[in-house]
């Protein structure tokens, strides 16, 4: 067993957990945008950051990848963290300013708006890439990938088209947390048999 | 029933999204009084790694073998499961995930003990289907002995070269390596292709002396049997007109379609005006030297506008060709102005320097051809101009006809008139299915160039190399949920064969009719569309048996109360849409208690009727939308069955609206709660069906009769359509007609059904008055359909004071 604490209360985990997990079986919240329990954890959203102090020195963390180690103070609520995470949301509400969802959690820290240049004002997809990963990890297939880099990254099927790799079943649909890919998802599922049809 | 089944339950708090929903203590408690259930406990994430580790050590420490989550969506959750808990010996189907997160705990306001309730209801039902699981062993797949590469297509090349630098036989037919006949005959299947006559012979060349290829003499497909990793193929020879079978454990189909020239329509004549297969020949044979080539892409006037890329490509390629050789000889190539030119930046100035011209033409206006000269209308000034040539080359016509088409039909590849070997219907996640339902490549599949074509079949050559190399590794084993035939209940009728769009089911070899069916587990995607419809109940889906669901919905009807209802939903259509509705916070009525399956069209009508048996007030069935049904046919076939119980129902004077067909889109949760706050309206306003004796027995009857009456289970099965059937072979029935007369079989089976249920529960000789009295049917009905039954051996009778008494056969 490995002891260490959060928020000064003594924890113990096997190792190969991570901060996260530990955190969530002691009844501790941390928020979470780009973390699921069905697929690997990408720690791209970073709003799951903690801070990690000894003496008077201290870093933040992603605590959704971060391993578990003993000895360490992990904090979750710090002025340092929440500062972190304001800057996120604000930057969350730059990116996907339609999203109903990262509104709510942003209010919860105080962010009403974003001081950040807004590019597409009906945006609801933060990139995360949760569809991604369900796709390749749960469903077997790669339907969807993240196209393109850079601020013209996208979610999609190649080339934007329906593709025939998708067998529709709507896990990326489920497991969006800003609700994004719903009004993707037509332009990667394609009907077969309407295919079939068109090609007679 | 499986005595020895240990269910546990592990309930997930899931932080903030279940526990201060639902009362979690409570529904402790009434499941740990549950018969099936013989450990519970609550945790704080089942799904982490904490938690899963908690699970794994409870299951060694409590013996269990068969586990169940109240958590969230097991369409996410289930493989991570399955793969954390591989180690125990938990197969598929052993291990469940009951959504009480978004099935039960956000989608209504009402308290949490009467949420705790539900779930209860839900999980329980899951343990009664978990307890009468009867779980397959997980057996291997072998596969060995030669690939045979069928259909003399282009893409045995690759399909075979591939096979052979992986090191694995292949049965190749003759032609294909013993000349370069074929590949000197390569325009007639892709014209222009020029930069790949030498790299086919070279391959051809190092086939013709490899030791993994074997040359099968020049003949016909006439027959296929057996199942993947053990087929026999049966082949008359053409010279001696013998049959001759080879084995072989895979099949790779190289099938192109055939260029045919366009007929008198487009002015052919087969001298000047030719097609773009003798313009090759000429250029082969005697060259040209100088005039001038007209190449006009017909294709949209032909009706065909989607080759125009692969005719212009072509078309473009042999134009090159010409000119490189002579450029004396000019060429342009004509091409109606709704194509685009399907050419790279690079070839586009290859083009330029060579001084080929593209030529677009209005497409309003129809090109005509007269002597030496070709009229188009101009785009920009839309002036009629003539264009003089001195080889008019036109457009191939892509078909599929001959001894290709046989071939393909015996492989069970899908052709329908005017179509090409197209993919089949299944859309499922790849550990669904074990492998893909032929290995097909070259343009038979679908028009595609030389390139694709080759690349297909190297692909083929590549799947199958793997697959056997998985194979001799020990690592290929048969998917789990597939259907197997049992041969001591199949009368070998068939019907599941017709029914089947896997193309999984086949006959086992020998003479004479009713030969028992067998299915190829490779093949099955799981459908079961198959096994619900055997009249025997001979085939059976493995580890999704129709006893689990019935277990299950018997389980949940027994337990619903007031106008509680059932909603069974497909795995594609229904239960996404429900677990969005439930994710995105939506709210509906919580009288719905939600069940999934993997495809509604694999519920056997005995599911249907149990449920109504045990009490269910209403059942409603959520598949995908008609057109999109993940398993082909499913929800038609669905809908045949939910049409047998509504009929039954009336015939009882029961109200036909307790069972309903729904249709529901994943993307649209709002159109989902619609459909079911309209059903539990109705059942709300039609109630509970009342529990007298009276009203058992007919539930009795008609479950009985669509379990086991094989008359009846027949005649369901022949109505099963596909929706473009209007009728099947030698029998053009109207359907209306076919209708009546089933309503007709079914009126009586019902009353003999009740009838005989009635000798049964009597066991003592009985006088028509007293059946008919008891059942409230008219005494001559009853008397009818005894005599019949006498007649048939199904009643005895004696007689006593010279009336007849009855009694039911033993």
């Amino acid at each position: 067993m490995i002891k260490f604490k959060i928020n000064d209360k003594e924890v113990q985990a096997r190792s190969g957990w991570t901060v996260l997990e530990t955190a969530r079986q002691y009844g501790i919240e941390i928020p979470t945008l780009c973390f699921h329990e069905s697929v690997a954890s990408s720690g791209a959203c970073r709003l799951c950051m903690v801070e990690l102090r000894e003496e008077n020195w201290s870093k933040l963390v992603a605590s959704c990848i971060y391993p578990v180690s003993e000895g360490i103070n992990v904090y979750t609520e710090t002025e340092r963290v929440q500062n972190v995470r304001r800057w996120i949301f604000e930057m969350l509400l730059s990116e996907c300013p339609s999203s109903k969802e990262v509104k709510e959690m942003a209010k919860k820290y105080g962010v009403f708006k974003t001081r950040f240049p807004v590019q597409n004002p009906n945006e609801s997809c933060m990139l995360c890439g949760l569809c991604t990963r369900v796709c390749e990890e749960v469903v077997g297939l790669s339907a969807i990938a993240t196209l393109d880099r850079g601020v013209h990254k996208k979610v999609g099927a190649p080339f934007l088209r329906p593709t025939e790799v998708c067998v529709a079943c709507g896990c990326c649909v489920t497991i969006c947390p800003t609700n994004a890919m719903r009004s993707r998802i037509d332009s990667v599922r394609s009907n077969t048999k309407m295919q079939l049809a068109k090609a007679a | 029933m499986e005595s020895n089944a240990r269910v546990g339950v592990f309930i997930c708090k899931c932080g903030d999204k279940i526990e201060p929903f639902i009362d979690l203590n409570l529904l402790q408690d009434k499941l740990l009084k549950d018969q099936n259930i013989n450990y519970c406990e609550i945790m704080p994430y089942s799904c982490l790694k904490p938690g899963i580790e908690n699970i794994y050590s409870k299951v060694i420490n409590q013996k269990l073998n068969r586990v169940i989550i109240a958590g969230c969506e097991s369409r996410l959750m289930l493989k991570k499961l399955e793969k954390e808990l591989e180690p125990l010996d938990l197969k598929k189907g052993q291990i469940d995930i009951v959504n009480i997160r978004g099935h039960v705990a956000s989608v209504s306001d009402i308290s949490s003990a009467m949420k705790a309730d539900k779930s209860a209801k839900l999980i329980k039902a899951s343990a009664a289907e978990m307890v009468s699981l009867a779980p397959t062993i997980q057996s291997l797949a072998r596969i060995e002995g030669p690939v045979m590469i069928l259909g003399s297509g282009f893409a045995s090349y690759t399909a075979a070269h591939e096979l052979i630098n992986n090191g694995f036989d292949c049965l190749l037919p003759s032609e294909i390596i013993e000349s370069d006949f074929i590949i000197n005959n390569l325009h007639l299947k892709y014209p222009g292709e020029y930069v790949y006559y030498d790299k086919l012979k070279l391959i051809r060349k190092e086939l013709s002396t490899s030791k993994h290829v074997s040359a099968i003499p020049p003949g016909e497909l006439i027959r296929l049997s057996g199942v993947t990793g053990d087929y026999k193929l049966t082949f008359s020879e053409n010279d001696s007109g013998k049959e001759k079978s080879y084995k072989a454990g895979a099949i790779i189909a190289c099938i192109d379609s055939d260029l045919k020239a366009t007929d008198a329509e487009f002015w052919y004549d087969g001298q000047k005006v030719i097609c773009q297969t003798e313009i090759e020949e000429i250029i082969q044979n005697k060259g040209i030297q100088e005039g001038k080539v007209v190449f006009w892409v017909n294709d949209y006037e032909a009706g065909y506008p989607e080759f125009s890329n692969l005719s212009s490509k072509s078309a473009w390629s042999m134009a090159k060709h010409i000119r490189e050789l002579h450029n004396r000889v000019e060429v342009i190539i004509l091409y109606n102005e709704q194509m685009q030119i399907p050419l790279s930046a690079e070839e586009r100035s290859i083009g330029r320097k060579l001084g080929i011209l593209w030529l677009p033409y209005d497409k309003e206006v129809r090109p005509s051809i007269q002597e030496g000269y070709i009229t188009v209308c101009n785009i920009k000034d839309h002036v009629e101009y003539d264009i003089s040539w001195d080889y008019m080359v036109l457009s191939p016509e892509r078909k599929l006809y001959g001894n290709t088409l046989k071939t393909a039909q015996i492989l069970g590849l899908v052709h329908k008139d005017g179509h090409f070997l197209a993919g089949r219907h299944v859309r499922v996640r790849p550990e669904m299915v074990g492998r893909e339902e032929m290995y097909l490549a070259g343009s038979g599949k679908y028009p595609c160039n030389l390139n694709d074509a080759l690349a297909q079949g190297y692909k083929a050559g590549k799947k199958t190399s793997e697959m056997l190399q998985k194979s001799k590794a020990c690592e290929l084993y048969l998917p789990r949920i597939v259907c197997a035939v049992d041969p001591q209940k199949c009368v070998g009728c068939g019907m599941c064969q017709e029914l089947c769009d896997c193309g999984g089911i086949g006959a086992i070899e020998g003479t004479g009719g009713g030969l028992p069916r067998i299915v190829d587990p490779m093949i099955c995607t799981g459908g079961g569309t198959c096994a619900a419809s055997c009249p025997y109940h001979a085939l059976i889906l493995q580890n999704n048996t129709t006893d689990q669901r019935e277990a299950r919905i018997a389980a949940l009807s027994r337990e619903l109360s007031g106008s509680e209802v059932i909603g069974i939903a497909c795995a594609w259509g229904g239960l996404p849409a429900a677990d969005n509705a439930g994710a995105k916070g939506l709210k509906y009525d919580p009288r719905l208690h939600i069940l999934g399956v993997p495809c509604v069209g694999q519920l056997d009508p005995c599911i249907f009727a149990r449920a109504f048996l045990e009490g269910a007030p209403g059942l409603i069935l959520i598949g995908c939308n008609p057109d999109e049904c993940h398993h082909s046919y499913g929800i038609d076939h669905a809908g045949s069955r939910v049409t047998i119980i509504k009929k039954l129902l009336t015939m009882c004077g029961f109200d036909r609206r307790r069972i309903a067909l729904a249709h529901a889109d994943l993307n649209k949760p709002e159109e989902f709660i619609r459909t079911i706050e309209s059903f539990t309206k109705t059942i709300e306003a039609l109630g509970p069906i009342e529990r007298n004796s009276i009203n058992i027995s007919k539930l009795e009857s008609i479950y009985g009769l669509v379990k086991d009456n094989t008359r009846i289970r027949h005649l369901l099965c022949a109505n099963l359509r596909r929706p473009w059937e209007h009728s099947y072979k030698g029998e053009p029935r109207h359907a209306l007609e076919y209708d009546r007369d089933f309503s007709d079989a079914l009126t009586e089976e019902l009353l003999n059904t009740r009838v005989l249920r009635l000798l049964r529960l009597y066991n003592r000789p009985t006088m028509l008055q007293e059946l008919s009295s008891n059942l409230m049917v008219d005494k001559k009905k009853v008397g009818e359909r005894i005599w019949d039954m006498v007649n048939e051996g199904r009643v005895q009778y004696t007689h006593k004071d010279s009336e007849p008494m009855f009694i039911a056969h033993a």
